[in-house]
């Protein structure tokens, strides 16, 4: 579903991943663990379109198409979507307006039938159920006022509303209480399917619990250091990553 | 009539000006209003660039000789916003189309009964307002009166149309008695490429309330020039909000005297230009006496290579003691091509006020637009979303549903039209 060869990336000139490769195939869960500064969001980010983030050589291919030079829109349109580590908070626009947007947009490109306002509504607070948002939150301005959990549970609500084959979630769990973790895990759990692949980034083994991966990556100065099943986010965790990166670092 | 070749604008218009005015005396009631504006006109200049207050906004699209022709054309009503509605067509009252509720009193200036004497050349100022007075045929007062609460808004539709250069001057007062409370919808609406002179005053009473909406989403290639008068009396409450299309020439004078302690005055605003437009607003809030409020928010928004301005001006005057004012400007430019030029000032005489202005000008948040099209809604959608959010916080604290409904598609349209105008 996405192949990532030898990507050089660069932030204000910056050169932030350098030669990264990763694959990552339909139905399987990846987690992306490693120190700050190492390139997670960079990756992220990148791979939702943002623009301040330049491809300076390799590839990203989704679905077997290039996708860099596609606008964030149309990465949307193709199923990929990001659950940003800092939501955005629009005021004087509402979620549900918001929703209606994003939603109208993706499913008309996708071919699948508009849903008209009845639906949308009915859907939107299903959603809200399934992370455990008042749907009060539907009339407020996008993430206006709303707590960091409640930014992060909004990001999952809109998951499972758009209903994407890439979830790139962008340390979710960050800023979450142990129950909020639960209801956030149980959302992203609920749309892993055969033909669906989540690549989450997080600090935390903890989220790991709650939503098992596949493969787990660290990801240090740019590339991708190791990769392993579950259990090496255990032994990161009692061990840290600086016997990966070489420097010392205190173990947690 | 002759035109000197190289004879500058301004000096053009003023003798416009005097011509039409000249052409407007006659012998009635209002007599000794049309000429005393009209010395006042043979002694000043009409303004250009060089004046500080018409620096950033050209009369050059009025050398279409829109001062020499009166405008006679007609057009369709817009849907209403109130049960109860005054229609002038080209600033001539339609009685026909106007329908008035029995504790509100109306009275026309047609010359059959003088205008009240607070309606002086000093408080308007500005030669076009002066002009609006020489040329003064009709126009209307409403007077509610003392211990009367008109439950329902009322709407003053101010149509003016032609298919070439013309002009209109439309005169709208509106006097509050004392305790009374009143909710006025001015709307103006236009067709072709007319000029509205427009002068609007409101005067409201010791104890009263006073909500005052002027709706001008005229035609990209009319003009309007407005001067606006507020004088809100003891302990009495205007609140008043002004939502502005950019057109070929837009020109928005407020003036708001707070003469007399305990009155408060809400002034909010939204402009938004497209195209070539131009906006220009030149606002003066004068704290006279004690313990007086007033509060401005003017949010404005430009597009293409529209040009946009705003002055606010707060004039805190020596025996203005325990006033608070305050004022934001806030602007968001939509693309590289538009401009806005805001200044904020300050004249404060004594040491006892609370005070604050403040401006902003930006562009899109990056990173909300990011957002927004990550999650699939394409960039120009995404933008117009944002654009609209910017504002949606002063519509979305109107009081009047109908307002409210009327104004959110008319941004919408506002930010998705970039109608050129030649």
């Amino acid at each position: 579903m996405l192949e990532i060869r030898n990507l050089h990336a660069t932030v204000a000139g910056e050169e932030i991943l350098k030669g990264l490769d990763l694959t990552v195939k339909p139905g399987e869960v990846h987690a992306i663990m490693g120190p700050n500064g190492s390139g997670k969001s960079t990756l992220t980010n990148l791979l939702a379109g943002r623009e301040e983030y330049a491809v300076a050589s390799g590839e990203v291919l989704f679905e077997g198409k290039d996708v860099t030079e596609l606008e964030p829109e149309e990465r949307a349109h193709a199923g990929i979507y990001l659950a940003f580590q800092y939501p955005v908070e629009i005021p004087g626009v509402s979620n549900l307006e918001f929703l209606k947007a994003s939603l109208e947009a993706t499913r008309a490109a996708q071919g699948k039938e508009p849903w008209d306002a009845v639906t949308l509504l009915r859907q939107a607070r299903e959603a809200c159920k399934q992370v455990d948002l008042d749907p009060q939150f539907l009339k407020r301005g996008v993430n206006e006022g709303f707590s960091g959990g409640e930014k992060k549970r909004n990001e999952i609500m809109q998951m499972l509303l758009l209903e994407p084959k890439l979830a790139l979630l962008d340390e979710t769990d960050s800023g979450l209480d142990i129950d909020a973790l639960q209801v956030v895990a149980r959302g992203v759990n609920s749309l892993r399917s055969p033909d669906r692949a989540i690549v989450m980034v997080t600090h935390y083994q903890r989220l790991l619990d709650y939503i098992v991966p596949d493969y787990v990556h660290v990801l240090a100065d740019g590339r991708i250091l190791k990769s392993g099943g579950k259990e090496l986010a255990l032994e990161l965790e009692q061990r840290g990553y600086g016997w990966l990166t070489g420097e010392e670092e205190a173990s947690a | 009539m002759s035109v000197t070749a190289n004879e500058p604008l301004n000096v053009q218009l003023k003798r416009q000006a005097l011509a039409l005015a000249q052409a407007r005396l006659r012998d009635d009631a209002l007599t000794p209003v049309r000429r005393d504006a009209l010395k006042l006109l043979e002694h000043t200049e009409f303004p250009d660039r060089r004046s500080e207050q018409w620096k950033y906004t050209s009369l050059q699209p009025l050398s279409a000789g829109h001062l020499q022709r009166e405008a006679t054309g007609s057009a369709p009503l817009p849907a209403a916003l109130a049960a109860h509605r005054l229609v002038l067509v080209n600033g001539r009252y339609q009685p026909e189309l106007s329908q008035l509720p029995e504790n509100v009193s109306l009275t026309r200036f047609d010359g059959g009964e003088a205008l009240a004497a607070e309606t002086t050349d000093d408080t308007l100022r500005t030669p076009f307002a002066w002009l609006n007075n020489a040329t003064l045929h009709d126009g209307l007062q409403l007077t509610v009166a003392d211990d009367t609460v008109v439950a329902a808004p009322i709407e003053v539709l101010l149509l003016a149309s032609d298919t070439e250069a013309a002009h209109c001057h439309t005169r709208l007062r509106v006097s509050l008695g004392r305790h009374s409370k009143l909710t006025v919808i001015e709307r103006y609406a236009a067709s072709g490429p007319v000029l509205t002179n427009a002068v609007t005053e409101l005067v409201a009473a010791p104890g009263s309330s006073l909500t005052h909406y002027r709706l001008q989403a005229e035609n990209a290639e009319s003009l309007h020039i407005g001067t606006l008068v507020i004088a809100p009396q003891r302990d009495s409450q205007v609140q008043s909000f002004q939502l502005m299309q950019g057109n070929a020439l837009r020109r928005n004078d407020v003036r708001a005297i707070l003469a007399e302690s305990g009155a408060q005055l809400a002034l909010n605003g939204i402009f938004v230009g497209r195209g070539t437009t131009h906006i220009d607003n030149q606002i003066t809030v004068e704290h006279r006496a004690p313990h007086s409020h007033s509060e401005q928010l003017y949010k404005g928004m430009g597009g293409d290579s529209a040009k946009l301005v705003f002055n606010g001006r707060i004039h805190i005057f020596a025996g203005a003691k325990g006033t608070n004012a305050d004022l934001s400007n806030n602007n968001l430019l939509l693309t590289p091509g538009a401009e806005i030029n805001t200044k904020p000032e300050l004249e404060i005489y004594n040491d006892d006020v609370k005070c604050s202005h403040g401006t902003t000008c930006g562009q899109l948040d990056a990173g909300a637009l990011f957002y927004l099209r990550s999650r699939g809604v394409e960039a120009a959608e995404a933008k117009r979303m944002l654009g609209f959010g910017f504002v949606n916080e002063l519509l979305a604290a109107l009081p009047d549903e109908a307002v409210v409904e009327w104004a959110r598609p008319w941004l919408e349209q506002a930010l998705t039209d970039a109608e050129p105008v030649a």
